[in-house]
């Protein structure tokens, strides 16, 4: 008990050293990452080919694969661990509610009707597929988010309960429609499917930079509200006498947090665990404090979700697994030999 | 004599420069792309089972450098580097091969990302006879092999031309082709439906069906085909669950045993709109007018 309490005082004094470990962390993982693939790059090799990039000269295949294919993969799979993980810890601390992830309000099924609408009538239609899947999944993913709002509200009041019954309501309907339609078109069922369990496979320079410009806003609008977050901890009552305008943190803060995951939706798929698990796992490791806790749980959602890639592409290749089969099968143990350290 | 030789050689010559390539070659493809070839590609990477088959039936085989972990006709092409398959690639390796030349289809996705990765792509495979006979000719002139190309067609024709004249007057059999249990059929203007009827066979699935129709169990016992021909045995399908299926006991097809099984590179043939397209319609044929072979 002594020991626990010593490591508490100590993790609250030093703000900077975790998360520039994590930093480094993450950088370490990225470049491993990137060095890592079906075809061999030698360290040198690898490093010229960044270099390459950096000025801006490609030439050769090394530069090609490095910094067309895999550099972008590296990249998109951090932003969106990123997001994912922020906007769980966002939703548990507005709910303040653990078991609340970034798919609680119905974001996830609502994409994922969306993609599937698409891909079964529009399928056929490879350009209007590629184009129509993002966008229908990242409109598909608010809209139900709204429509999940609208339904949970009384008057002017939000509450916590309403709001996820009628996510897991709305979500289970949604998720259903996209059943049938599974079943209904075999022919896109595995199309479907494998886009239900995400995938970075077809990560580009072109895809990225639509959702990081969604991203970013959000992720500084959540990291804003930190201390917010930490003052509704005490309660809804005792927030609002500390001056804190509790309504409005909680309708921005969902905002956020909805477009971080719609943004991270539309391009990856489905993928799941990574923002139940990963700020669930930094609040143990270093503390409950969402000024410390966000920003950790963004760094370690991004490292969490380049190392699932990296064996989603790799364990198996040259074929892939989808990687939300990974973050639930590494994410789901790993979540509960922490939880039994802490209890212990 | 020799001066005859010597004509007909150089006829020989005239006729085969009227049928070379010359490059720079610039195409459109079925995607709408553009694809220049400065030269006859050398390392060319087939991401389709019958575009493998078509480069190889043009004696290009030898410019293949990398092809889908679907291709294995002729046998040779298994010894090269598998790139997975056109939906989920290996793009690391395909990049790494420094293709002169991909060919892949149009549905995919995959010819979009090549091409922004800058290869040479041809996107678009063919999917019904005809198309095939075209592509022949598309195949041949990019990769200089014109001549080769009207043999490999005008050897298909002959094919199908033969087996016509065999079967012309007997009886049409009919015919419940079946690609898996629950049951999936092919419908007449499906490519397997087409090689049906070039082979003397009368398709109890009707044109208003569609080209890949789920079939009503029922539908089938009432139609009461005298040939079933089960697509599915390479994947856990037999004669003997198919005939032990409510109502089949008295369809004349179980009746004069011809159930029919077919193996794993039968399947692959009668699926493939490639060069053995030809080899297919004769294949079907035998299977179904035994007694003209």
């Amino acid at each position: 008990m002594a020991r626990a309490d010593v490591r508490r005082v100590v993790s609250r004094g030093a703000g900077l050293a975790p998360a520039t470990a994590s930093l480094a962390a993450l950088a370490a993982v990225m470049l491993l990452a990137v060095g890592v693939g079906s075809v061999h790059v030698p360290p040198a090799a690898l490093l010229s080919a960044l270099a390459d990039g950096l000025t801006g000269h490609l030439h050769g295949t090394v530069d090609t694969i490095v910094w067309q294919l895999r550099l972008p993969r590296v990249v998109l799979a951090a932003l969106v661990g990123a997001a994912l993980s922020l906007a769980g810890g966002a939703f548990q601390g507005v709910f303040r509610n653990p078991l609340a992830d970034p798919y609680l309000l119905g974001a996830a099924s609502g994409a994922g009707f969306g993609a599937a609408v698409v891909l079964v009538f529009a399928g056929a239609v490879p350009w209007l597929a590629r184009l129509g899947v993002p966008l229908a999944a990242f409109g598909c993913a608010l809209a139900t988010v709204a429509v999940v709002t609208l339904l949970a509200r009384r008057g002017s009041q939000l509450p916590s309960v309403a709001l996820i019954l009628a996510g897991v309501v709305v979500g289970s309907s949604l998720s259903a429609a996209t059943s049938f339609l599974m079943l209904a078109s075999r022919d896109r069922a595995a199309g479907i499917l494998s886009w239900l369990l995400g995938s970075f496979a077809f990560a580009s320079w072109a895809r990225l930079l639509p959702v990081a410009a969604l991203l970013v806003p959000s992720v500084v609008a959540i990291l804003g509200a930190a201390r917010a977050l930490d003052v509704l901890q005490l309660g809804e009552e005792s927030a609002a006498q500390l001056g804190v305008p509790v309504a409005a943190v909680r309708l921005a803060l969902l905002a956020a947090a909805t477009l971080a995951t719609a943004a991270a939706v539309s391009v990856a798929g489905v993928i799941g665990f990574v923002g139940l698990v990963v700020p669930h796992a930094v609040r143990l490791a270093f503390g409950a404090g969402h000024r410390r806790l966000l920003p950790l749980a963004g760094l370690w959602g991004a490292l969490f979700m380049v190392l699932a890639d990296l064996f989603a592409r790799t364990v198996v290749a040259p074929a892939e697994i989808p990687v939300g089969v990974i973050t639930a099968l590494v994410g789901g143990p790993f979540f509960l030999a922490l939880l039994r350290r802490q209890q212990r | 004599m020799a001066k005859r030789a010597a004509f007909l050689v150089i006829l020989l010559l005239a006729f085969q420069a009227a049928l070379a390539t010359s490059y720079p070659l610039t195409v459109k493809d079925e995607l709408g792309g553009s694809l220049t070839l400065t030269h006859a590609p050398r390392r060319i990477v087939s991401m389709i089972p019958s575009d493998t088959e078509t480069v190889c039936a043009l004696g290009a085989c030898g410019s293949l450098v990398g092809v889908d972990a679907l291709s294995d006709w002729p046998k040779r092409v298994t010894s090269l580097p598998q790139l997975g398959n056109a939906n989920a690639p290996d793009l690391e390796a395909l990049v790494a091969l420094k293709p002169d030349l991909v060919l892949t289809d149009e549905y995919s996705g995959l010819a979009p990302r090549l091409r922004n990765l800058g290869l040479p792509v041809y996107a678009g495979t063919p999917q019904t006879f005809d198309q095939a006979l075209t592509f022949f000719g598309t195949l041949g002139r990019l990769l200089d092999r014109q001549s080769e190309a009207a043999v490999l067609r005008g050897r298909v024709e002959g094919q199908v031309a033969a087996v016509a004249a065999k079967v012309a007057g007997s009886s049409e059999p009919s015919v419940f082709v079946e690609l898996d249990p629950t049951p999936y059929s092919v419908g007449p203007a499906s490519y397997l439906g087409t090689l049906l009827a070039k082979a003397g066979g009368r398709n109890i699935v009707g044109a208003g069906m569609g080209e890949y129709p789920q079939v009503d169990p029922e539908y089938v016992v009432k139609q009461d085909p005298e040939v079933v021909l089960l697509m599915d045995a390479p994947y856990g399908e037999s004669v003997a669950k198919a005939e032990a299926r409510p109502g089949w006991s008295t369809l004349r097809a179980v009746e004069d045993g011809r159930v029919l099984a077919l193996d794993r590179q039968q399947v692959d043939m009668l699926s493939r709109a490639g060069p053995r397209m030809g080899d297919a319609v004769v294949l079907l044929a035998r299977l179904l007018h035994p007694g003209h072979f």
